[in-house]
């Protein structure tokens, strides 16, 4: 068989055996066997050197061509192999991602946490500085100094934990004033929430310990008109809408005059319903124009300056927020309660 | 409280408003109303009627009646009552009226004969508490309504709304109100009496300051019986019960001008002075109520030559009291000093009507007031009676009330609106106050006596006074000057925020715990009883002490989520309360505040979550380190506890709890005490050049005995003193063949590295060998 008749042998061969391959392993050895270094066709070229001087370049053509069909033949299958396999692998790829994700959700701050924060950027935006207070008071600071001496009825308000060494835990957040017009002096817009504590049996809608948030400002001129404008703003902030306020007498010593703040109803709009008892007002906070006495106290001179003070119960904002109907569930640590405020 | 709405109608003569509407005005000017609530609306369905003649019914106890209604005909009645016999005048509840509960009443069959409504015993129809028989009138015409008892309305005012108003305990004080809302006159119930003749009595008050004032009157041929029916039912509708003439009579007026008063019979007080004084240690009272007291030295009692027959303003004795045959009366209306009594109705658990009002500062004035009404009462309860001798009146002079100076300019800037001079004096005259010009800019303004005990003093109390009158509604709400600074900002605050907010991000739900604590319960922790401060009066044994760690009541939240959770993750933001000083200048305990965070898991081996503890200091606390603990506390795992620290300093603890406390499953506690942390919070960052020249790494595997911690070694590695060290990195860790059994190998990454070149190969082969060195000086192997 001459040279031409073997290339062309191998040629029919080779790309009949690529076109019939399986697979890329399969290709890689029909391309060591026949194109490779030492392949079939590296041995023809070899036998070159005994074909006619004259013959020589024809057959260097037909080599060439050989090669370079068995090449395009071989590369050709090769990426036809290459995408089957990448479409292959992609579509083993498969995935479900309706399951859920691996690791932790995040959990969820307190709703009354949640409550106060908000109320703290709010008062924030507005000016007020946010105090602490201790938990463990002075009876000063709880009583005497917000114009509560110790015969006063108003201690019969507020059921007191005593504790050993003449302490008590606070009552309300009230004795935050004092400290803070000593701290900061007139004038003054500062806010202080906190846990609370009365000696009250609980039920659900009882608490011994509690949240609340005391509020209060002085400056020269501060009159029921600017406390009234003030309130408003506030809960318009707090409730998101516009909300109708009327203030009623109310009795706390340590403002005078002393208001008890309502809202009308956000449920019925005034018209009534159990919500607000049928009267289309709903209680919210007690306030009133700080009693010359407390300012003493703080150290501000009540000739030169006046003041508002309010209260607002965070437990209550947060119960109304949420609806939370069982005010114990707050501090139960039940997390299948908690886990909802994520 | 409970207001009836006639009586103060009848003491506000003309008033024209509403009950409903009524409860509304006094709720926007002057106290808290809970509810109005009709009283007895049935009575409209109520008649006079006589009964003619009463037939026995056949087997049954049951009496057929006839009875002449007046106008309205003659009936037939079924009734049981023993009383119904011929000749009486009683109640008649006509067909069709509803009773109490929703009881209709019709013409019925009853024992097979007809029924026409029926003839009422007292407590059917809200009169008093009788249901031995039908009630019986002495005066008025068949067919007429119940003399004197009407349908009413009940005003029910929160008390805690009148705290501070001494005069509103009186039916009296709140229709002036009422008169001066809605501007009709008042019409004042008592007589002026003369009163003559030698005291019969003598009073000896031992302290002015306890009892400013005794007054008593002394009566003779005194019959004793049920009071008139009408007087019966107005107790009854506010609540009180209807005992007899005369002490019916005592409470009415209380509950008329406010000021309690107590009668004695007369024949069994001992001699004829009667002390106000200090109770005897120890001394007992047996009071009405059947109780029997034991006082202190601090207790005022109303004595006799025989001893305490009264605990002043309180209560009075048994053995003294009124009874069927009491023919004399001591009547004593006092005042006494309203801490001594709240002080004492505390100390014994008992609040009456009496002490609730003195405990208000009631008005000095008022003593003989009372008395002269009652005697009017009286005359009309009791015929026959008779004053024995003049009035008894024993006081200590009264200050006259202070002259408040209102400056009307200073009033409209307190209000926020301007207001009438006119309106003012008005007002002010409306609620009796008495008012002088003072100038053209002022008023000279006096409180009438019942609000010059304790409400009224300094010209604050008038801005109320005028607010409230004016309508708080009629104020236009005028917006605050604006804050001319910032206001200062909390960082401490901001902190705790910050951490509430990453401890929630890595899947910690918060909770609120109690502050308190049992006993029982430290001692289960460890903590000793006597480093809590104790509360004196806990709502509950179980809450007796301040918590000085937040760990007891996180381990109780472990225990009662695992019963629904068989993983889950909470933490507490809360105040430790320790024993000693704070930083507050008051002494006051020390409060401070730690994070706690819990972890369980129902399944595992606990170290996962500990690990998770331990991120998550470092996500609160970067640059936290984990040191060994000292010993273990007992609620911790004695091999897996451990100190946080920073800066050297210790911040916390992170542990597994002790099998003993936590059954089933594994928890883990981390305890950061985040004072401690936020003063030594990291300092703002501050940006560090980019590395110029190529850092050079190796690893060195060191061979150690299984229980060395890897942070050991690496610490050697960190403090070899090589100059060119940037950092060691744990990278893993062997055990097994060829180390021996209770040997592992430590595998850590060095990085070598200079700010100003390339290392040298010598630089990095003698930092190498510097830290292969210490590892080994410290008696470690080095594994090729
Ligand atoms: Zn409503």
């Amino acid at each position: 068989m001459s040279l031409a008749d073997t290339l062309q042998e191998l040629k029919e061969s080779a790309t009949g055996r690529i076109a019939r391959a399986s697979s890329l392993d399969e290709l890689e050895a029909i391309r060591v066997e026949t194109v490779g270094r030492k392949g079939v066709l590296a041995g023809a070229g070899k036998e070159m050197a005994q074909v006619a001087k004259d013959e020589r370049a024809a057959m260097g053509q037909l080599l060439n061509a050989v090669k370079a069909a068995i090449e395009s033949a071989l590369e050709e299958r090769t990426s036809a192999f290459q995408a089957a396999a990448l479409t292959a692998r992609l579509d083993a790829e498969w995935m479900d991602l309706t399951v859920p994700a691996p690791g932790v959700n995040p959990g969820a701050l307190h709703p009354v946490t949640q409550v106060q924060r908000y109320l703290e950027d709010v008062f924030t935006s507005m000016g007020f500085a946010v105090l602490s207070g201790p938990e463990v008071e002075t009876e000063f600071h709880n009583f005497d100094a917000l114009n509560i001496p110790p015969t006063h009825p108003a201690r019969d308000m507020q059921d007191t934990f005593w504790l050993e060494g003449g302490r008590l835990l606070r009552t309300h957040t009230s004795p935050v004033q004092v400290r803070g017009m000593k701290r900061l002096g007139a004038p003054l817009r500062m806010i202080a929430p906190g846990r609370v504590f009365r000696n009250e049996e609980v039920d659900p809608s009882h608490e011994h310990t509690f949240y609340q948030l005391e509020g209060m400002m002085v400056d020269r001129e501060v009159s029921i008109a600017h406390m009234l404008y003030f309130m408003k703003t506030l809960l318009k902030e707090i409730f998101q809408r516009e909300v109708t306020v009327r203030l009623r007498p109310g009795y706390f010593p340590f403002v005078e005059p002393g208001f008890e703040l309502d809202i009308q109803c956000l449920l019925c709009g005034g018209g009534g319903c159990a919500v607000c008892k049928y009267t289309g007002w709903v209680e919210l906070l007690p306030c009133g124009l700080v009693h010359p006495n407390v300012l003493r106290a703080g150290g501000i001179d009540p000739g030169e300056w006046n003041g508002f003070a309010f209260g607002l119960g965070l437990t209550r904002l947060a119960m109304m927020r949420y609806g939370i109907d069982d005010i114990r569930l707050l501090q139960s640590g039940d997390l299948r309660f908690l886990n909802q405020f994520r | 409280m409970k207001f009836s709405a006639n009586w103060i109608a009848e003491l506000a003569p003309g008033l024209a408003v509403k009950p409903h509407e009524l409860g509304a005005l006094i709720t926007t000017k002057t106290a808290e109303c809970e509810g109005t609530e009709a009283y007895a609306p049935f009575l409209d369905h109520v008649r006079l009627a006589r009964v003619l003649d009463v037939r026995p019914v056949e087997g049954s106890k049951n009496v057929h009646a006839t009875i002449d209604a007046g106008p309205l005909g003659r009936k037939q009645v079924v009734c049981g009552a023993p009383n119904c016999r011929a000749g009486i005048l009683t109640a008649w509840v006509m067909p069709g009226a509803e009773l109490k509960g929703g009881r209709k009443i019709g013409t019925a069959q009853v024992s097979g004969l007809e029924s026409e409504g029926m003839l009422a015993a007292g407590d059917e129809i809200g009169v008093n508490r009788e249901h031995d028989g039908i009630l019986e009138f002495s005066e008025g015409a068949p067919g007429d309504p119940l003399p004197g008892i009407a349908p009413d309305h009940i005003i029910e005012i929160d008390n805690k709304s009148l705290t501070h108003r001494p005069d509103l305990w009186g039916h009296l004080g709140m229709a002036r109100e009422v008169a001066a809302i809605t501007g009709v006159a008042l019409r004042d119930p008592v007589p002026e009496v003369e009163w003559a003749g030698e005291p019969p009595l003598r009073v000896e008050i031992e302290d002015y300051e306890l009892c400013p004032r005794y007054s008593a009157l002394v009566f003779e041929n005194v019959t004793i019986g049920p009071s008139p029916l009408w007087l019966q039912y107005r107790l009854e509708s506010i609540g009180l019960n209807p005992i007899s003439n005369i002490v019916d009579v005592t409470n009415l007026v209380m509950a008329e001008l406010a000021q309690p008063t107590h009668a004695f019979d007369a024949d069994l007080l001992k001699g004829s002075t009667i002390y106000v004084r200090r109770a005897r240690p120890g001394e007992r009272v047996q009071a009405l109520n059947e109780e029997e007291y034991a006082l202190d030295g601090q207790a005022l009692v109303i004595s006799d030559e025989g001893g305490a027959e009264a605990i002043a303003g309180v209560i009075g004795g048994r053995p003294t009291g009124i009874h069927s045959g009491t023919r004399r009366v001591v009547l004593e209306s006092a005042n006494f000093q309203a801490a001594s009594i709240r002080k004492t109705s505390s100390r014994l658990k008992l609040r009456t009507d009496a002490s609730m009002r003195f405990e208000k500062a009631q008005d000095p004035h008022n003593t003989v007031r009372a008395l002269a009404r009652c005697w009017e009462l009286f005359q009309m309860v009791s015929p026959g009676i008779r004053l024995a001798g003049g009035l008894v009146d024993n006081a200590a002079p009264v200050k006259p009330p202070p002259v408040i100076r209102l400056d009307l300019a200073w009033l409209n800037r307190k209000i926020g609106r301007a207001v009438d001079r006119q309106e003012v004096e008005r007002i002010l005259r409306s609620l009796a106050f008495g008012v002088e010009p003072e100038g053209a800019e002022a008023l000279a303004v006096t409180a009438p006596s019942w609000r010059a005990t304790k409400d009224i003093s300094i010209a604050e109390d008038l801005v109320e006074e005028i607010g409230r009158m004016i309508g708080y509604a009629s104020i236009p709400p005028r917006p605050p000057l604006a804050p001319s600074e910032p206001p200062p900002d909390s960082p401490e605050r901001e902190y705790q925020y910050e951490l509430r907010r990453r401890a929630s991000a890595q899947g910690f739900t918060e909770v609120y715990n109690y502050s308190f604590l049992s006993e029982e319960l430290a001692q289960r922790f460890g903590f000793p009883p006597e480093e809590h401060i104790q509360v004196l009066n806990p709502i509950a044994s179980d809450q007796g002490l301040m918590r000085i760690s937040l760990v007891p009541r996180i381990v109780r939240n472990i225990e009662d989520n695992a019963r629904h959770m068989d993983s889950f993750r909470l933490f507490e933001m809360g105040n430790e309360i320790h024993k000693r000083a704070g930083a507050t200048d008051d002494g006051l305990p020390a409060e401070i505040p730690h994070l706690v965070a819990a972890l369980y898991a129902k399944d595992g081996g606990g170290e996962a979550g500990l690990f998770e503890l331990k991120r998550l200091a470092g996500i609160l606390a970067p640059g936290v380190e984990v040191s060994p603990a000292g010993a273990a506390r007992c609620f911790e795992h004695p091999r897996r506890a451990w100190t946080l620290k920073s800066h050297g300093e210790t911040v916390g603890r992170v542990f597994e709890l002790h099998p003993s406390h936590c059954e089933h499953g594994r928890g883990a506690i981390l305890d950061l005490d985040v004072a401690a942390l936020f003063r030594l919070r990291p300092a703002p960052v501050k940006y560090k050049p980019l590395r110029r020249f190529p850092v050079s790494e190796f690893d060195l595997s060191v061979v150690a005995g299984s229980r060395v911690e890897a942070g050991v070694v690496r610490s050697l590695l960190l403090r070899a003193g090589v100059p060119t060290l940037l950092g060691v990195e744990f990278v893993g860790q062997y055990e097994g063949a060829p180390l021996a059994a209770d040997e592992k190998s430590l595998s850590f990454r060095v990085t070598l590295g200079a700010a100003d070149h390339t290392l040298s190969a010598d630089e990095i082969t003698a930092g190498r060998e510097q830290a292969i060195a210490a590892v080994q000086a410290a008696g470690y192997q080095l594994r090729m």
